[in-house]
């Protein structure tokens, strides 16, 4: 990160946003109110049922909503749906390629109905600037000599491949990944964070994601927590991290009572291995090290992490709705 | 791709283009489905009747059999086509194409040629048995079938369209949806067996199947100037024309509401 322009006019831009499905009695989208900058990451992050994949569906026109105001790339989404079609790549969360062709075949029909090159019946016949896009974005994606084979024999990880170099044919402003990597190993995950980061960086493309995973949101611009339809978050990870209290640093030493005296004013806990738990929030862990003049056995600081915030703020908001 | 029509064109073709070259991918399934309905309703089904009943009728039934099955299958070929669109939900494939910055008249009317030539295809298979069960196949009862093919594939693909508009969240409403109307039409529209003499609810019914006036429009230019004219066909060719046109275009903007209130409307 970052390519982020905050500051800029949002180019995705939501505003009260309600989706109620028929013969539910509650909103799976329950007024959201979000701005995104051009050239984001921004990760929207929630447990299952939380409205992530209405929400996208909905931005990216394949749901209406019930009310509310969406612009995506300065396009209205009532009146210009597509504009924004025009404007944005999609990668659903079930891969959406034909089977039955090859994938240059998939590409080419995709670029066809994007208007973007005329279709011909045959790779060769298409224009030479196709052709080379699509030699340039298969040598990147690690898919070149598999172009030309049925998708059929793929693997997860090459299907999603091919789907992100598919997008970027058209190339989109927006590019929504609805939970992309579910069901990939590690490596392709991996590799095709690589390519999308590299596409964010030289592409300035602005990348919505709805994830499971969320080291994949570690390095995000901007997150947003979404839980019953509703925002519980909205920020930097780094702010989101901060939310939690869960900071300390554990301490030891050969000496116990020595240091337990040089650290009484900071009142520390006594963890269950005798050693000593001394909480931070504002001060740093450099400011608990000057009290000590003892030697240490064991330093250890504990920050906490994404995961720990992510699930501490889902959990409060648990308890929060139980207790009302 | 400068201008919009251009544009939507490119994606008719497009999208005509694909399914045609799914039908030669998927070879073996498309050569035993376009042998398939021949064989069982040309060959074996009209072939009994001929050999059983046709004697006295005082037309050539096998003739009058080929002609109303050629409306039949091309009407039923490109209908099954365009309702692939929904089955092809489950797969997700249905959505790349709708988030596309395209006309969905564009995508619908791409579908229908692409099961045109899926009918098309079938014809000479249809041809070939109608020959092994010795039907006097003319020159002019080819270049009547294929002139008006078109209109067979456009109230096809109209219809498969109005049938994904209304159970298009449920791919399996649809492939029975399409079954259970288009055999009681085979039988109904007089494709195989004589309906001049229906009376009674069956008159009604004759009446308000859509393939009736295809089957009686073939028949109508076929027979136009024979001395069996009067025996066989129900309407003058125009008027069969006329109702088939307004069917397919009524079929087409009410399967295209339908399906796509359908698809965001959940």
């Amino acid at each position: 990160m970052t390519t982020a322009r905050v500051g800029a006019d949002p180019v995705i831009h939501v505003e009260g946003l309600v989706k109620r499905y028929h013969q539910s009695p509650t909103a799976a989208v329950d007024g959201i109110d979000l701005d995104v900058y051009p050239g984001e990451l921004f990760a929207f992050l929630g447990p299952n049922g939380a409205g992530k994949t209405t929400t996208i569906s909905i931005l990216t026109t394949a749901l209406a909503k019930t009310s509310g105001v969406v612009r995506i790339a300065g396009y209205d989404l009532d009146r210009q749906a597509r504009e924004i079609r025009e404007n944005i790549g999609i990668i659903f969360q079930d891969p959406s390629l034909d089977e039955h062709l090859t994938a240059e075949e998939n590409v080419r029909f995709h670029v066809a109905l994007y208007g973007v090159y005329g279709y011909r019946p045959s790779y060769r016949l298409m224009p030479a600037s196709y052709r080379k896009r699509v030699e340039e974005l298969s040598s990147i994606l690690g898919l070149g000599p598999d172009m030309f084979r049925l998708v059929r024999g793929f693997s997860g990880g090459m299907k999603r491949k091919l789907e992100v170099l598919r997008t970027l044919m058209h190339p989109p402003k927006v590019l929504f990944l609805d939970e992309p990597t579910l069901g990939l190993d590690a490596v392709s995950r991996q590799s095709l964070w690589t390519h999308l980061r590299r596409v964010q960086r030289e592409e300035g493309t602005t990348i919505f994601l709805t994830t499971h995973y969320i080291e994949e949101a570690e390095t995000a611009d901007r997150i947003a927590l979404v839980r019953h339809g509703r925002i519980l978050f909205l920020g930097s990870p780094e702010s989101m991290k901060a939310t939690m209290t869960a900071r300390y640093v554990i301490l030891d030493a050969p000496d116990r009572a020595a240091l337990r005296s040089e650290l009484a004013d900071l009142h520390p806990e006594v963890a269950e291995d005798g050693s000593l738990k001394i909480p931070f929030h504002e001060e740093t862990p450099q400011t608990i090290l000057s009290h000590i003049r003892v030697p240490l056995s064991v330093l250890r600081i504990h920050m906490p992490t994404l995961e720990e915030a992510y699930v501490g703020l889902v959990t409060d908001g648990d308890v929060e709705e139980a207790a009302s | 791709m400068t201008g919009s029509p251009a544009k939507e064109a490119n994606v008719v073709l497009a999208v005509a283009a694909r399914d045609v070259l799914r039908l030669f991918r998927d070879w073996k399934n498309t050569v035993a489905f376009t042998v398939f309905f021949p064989v069982a309703f040309l060959g074996i089904l009209a072939g009994t009747i001929g050999q059983n009943l046709g004697a006295g009728l005082g037309f050539d039934y096998l003739q009058f059999a080929l002609l109303g099955m050629a409306a039949c299958l091309l009407m039923m070929f490109t209908t099954m086509s365009v309702t692939l669109l929904v089955e092809e939900r489950e797969t997700g494939f249905t959505q790349e194409i709708f988030v596309s910055p395209t006309s969905r008249v564009s995508i619908f009317l791409g579908k229908i040629l692409g099961g045109s030539v899926a009918g098309l295809i079938s014809l000479p298979a249809l041809f070939l048995v109608a020959f092994a069960i010795g039907v006097p196949i003319t020159l002019t009862l080819i270049e009547v079938i294929l002139l008006i093919a078109p209109v067979f594939c456009l109230m096809g693909g109209a219809f498969g369209v109005l049938l994904s508009g209304i159970f298009g969240t449920n791919p399996k409403a649809v492939d029975q949806a399409t079954i259970l109307t288009m055999f009681p039409q085979m039988f109904l529209s007089g494709a195989v067996v004589p309906i001049r003499s229906s009376s009674g609810a069956l008159y009604v019914l004759v009446r308000v199947m859509p393939l009736t006036y295809l089957v009686d429009l073939v028949r109508g230019v076929f027979y136009q100037g024979t001395p069996t004219y009067g025996q066989i066909v129900l309407y003058n060719p125009l008027i069969d024309l006329t109702v088939a046109l307004a069917l397919s275009v009524v079929f087409l903007v009410a399967g295209m509401v339908l399906f796509v209130r359908g698809e965001r409307n959940r």
